[in-house]
């Protein structure tokens, strides 16, 4: 969870200088990847891209674990509109937003999509609460007159590493809901580089015309991929001692 | 508990008329008007083909599988990448001498994107089995395993019938083939807004019908 944390940075990295008289090179030593159309390095690109993605999807995966954890601790009441919400595809609710807007900003699609991507997080965070919940230690707590703020400080960092086990399922929707929506031209405008608007232009000319960016783009995406598919320590050392 | 369950659809019923308020006010308008699209029902088979494949595909490979199936990293690998990708890898292998991949290859990117995500939510969902009914054998862990998945199927298919939509949707645009998630997407952007109200009106009416399920799962 953590070094994924630290491409928040690019967040605020400027974009890269047009240079469309030197559009179109091919590889070479001082341009590994070759340059794109408009004369861009197209493996500084792909570097500032994916940083850039990683970054959108960890600030929205964070908003999104915060949110669930509030859902899961204090939403029992509003449970129906919870499952509503869940049954709502994020997609298709984006679309027509996007259409009445003219295009989401960054800063609009990192709130809604972390106001999304909630309701899915809070059932396994309630599960997990709960099972506290009906314990013993947290009945005697109550018992004892535990005041909010001692149960938040006792019990705050064990929920946090209950919401981060689920960190990575969150920051693959985060950063497939932003490509998602770039791929159907509905994401943020071309000002902002990302993954989703690299596998939009490079993907349909793998077969015919590949380029090494193309190439480059769906090896960092497998990357991400393989990396967010890790199980977690515990599971891992469980696993290896069965 | 009945006044609970009543509490629960009532919230619920206000998100799907939040929804359908709108879809109905949706701003903008056409610089030159249009008759809505005709409802695509072309698609309805292929479709239904597809999740046909996909409904009896994932629990049979669950119950082959088990529950231990969840915590495998390849299966964990397969779901990862999204189903653009899936569409693009379709579209860089596809022989160009075969002419546009079509319904066959959306129907393969479709397998591909969903299958390992609902088997691993159906594997996910199975009970242990260890120690019982392991140490019962082979024969009572499969009939375990069935019981547990006929109970599951049709609240599987319930939860999972939106997001099936929205991967049809990427999946349409990038190969080319109109379908359901194409007719969304196009009343969008025809600004139809009674075509987008009777769709928001049919996935309010099928999380109605799951309620029953959720609220057996819950209890």
């Amino acid at each position: 969870m953590k070094w994924r944390l630290v491409f928040l940075l690019a967040l605020v990295l400027p974009d890269l200088p047009l240079d469309p008289f030197h559009g179109g090179l091919a590889a070479s030593l001082w341009h590994p990847l070759g340059v794109d159309d408009l004369g861009r390095d197209a493996l500084l690109r792909l570097l500032l891209a994916g940083a850039r993605s990683v970054g959108f999807a960890s600030a929205c995966a964070l908003l999104a674990l915060g949110l669930a954890l509030l859902l899961a601790w204090r939403g029992r009441r509003w449970r129906g509109a919870l499952s509503a919400l869940r049954s709502l595809p994020p997609v298709l609710f984006l679309l027509p937003l996007a259409a009445a807007l003219g295009g989401i900003g960054i800063a609009a699609l990192l709130l809604l999509l972390g106001l999304l991507l909630a309701p899915h997080l809070e059932p396994p965070l309630r599960v997990k609460l709960d099972t506290i919940r009906r314990s013993p230690a947290w009945a005697a707590e109550r018992t004892l007159g535990a005041t909010p703020a001692s149960t938040l400080r006792r019990w705050g960092p064990w929920a946090l590493d209950q919401a981060a086990v689920l960190f990575p399922s969150a920051w693959l929707g985060a950063l497939w809901g932003e490509a998602t929506l770039s791929t159907l031209g509905l994401g943020p405008g071309p000002s902002h580089d990302s993954l989703g608007r690299l596998l939009l232009e490079q993907l349909p000319r793998l077969a015919t015309d590949p380029s090494p960016l193309g190439w480059g783009a769906l090896v960092v995406v497998l990357g991400l991929a393989w990396s967010a598919s890790k199980p977690p320590a515990e599971k891992r050392t469980a696993l290896s001692r069965g | 508990m009945r006044l609970r369950a009543w509490g629960t659809v009532a919230q619920g019923a206000a998100v799907w008329a939040l929804a359908l308020a709108l879809a109905w006010s949706l701003p903008g308008a056409l610089w030159r008007p249009v008759p809505p699209p005709p409802f695509p029902v072309h698609a309805l088979l292929p479709a239904v083909l597809a999740l046909g494949a996909l409904a009896l595909a994932a629990p049979l490979l669950a119950w082959l599988g088990g529950p231990d199936l969840a915590t495998r990293r390849p299966l964990a690998l397969l779901e990862a990448p999204p189903d653009l990708l899936w569409a693009g890898v379709l579209l860089a292998c596809w022989p160009a001498a075969w002419g546009p991949p079509g319904q066959g290859g959306w129907l393969v990117a479709f397998l591909a994107a969903a299958l390992p995500g609902e088997v691993r939510w159906l594997s996910a969902a199975l009970p242990g089995e260890v120690p019982f009914p392991a140490a019962w054998g082979s024969e009572v862990v499969r009939r375990a395993r069935r019981l547990a998945l006929a109970r599951l199927v049709s609240r599987w298919l319930a939860a999972r019938l939106p997001i099936w939509l929205t991967a049809s949707l990427v999946l349409e645009r990038m190969l080319g083939v109109p379908g359901l998630g194409m007719d969304w997407m196009e009343r969008v952007a025809g600004r139809d807004r009674a075509g987008l109200a009777a769709w928001v009106a049919a996935l309010a009416l099928l999380w109605l019908l799951s309620r029953s399920l959720e609220v057996e799962a819950v209890a």
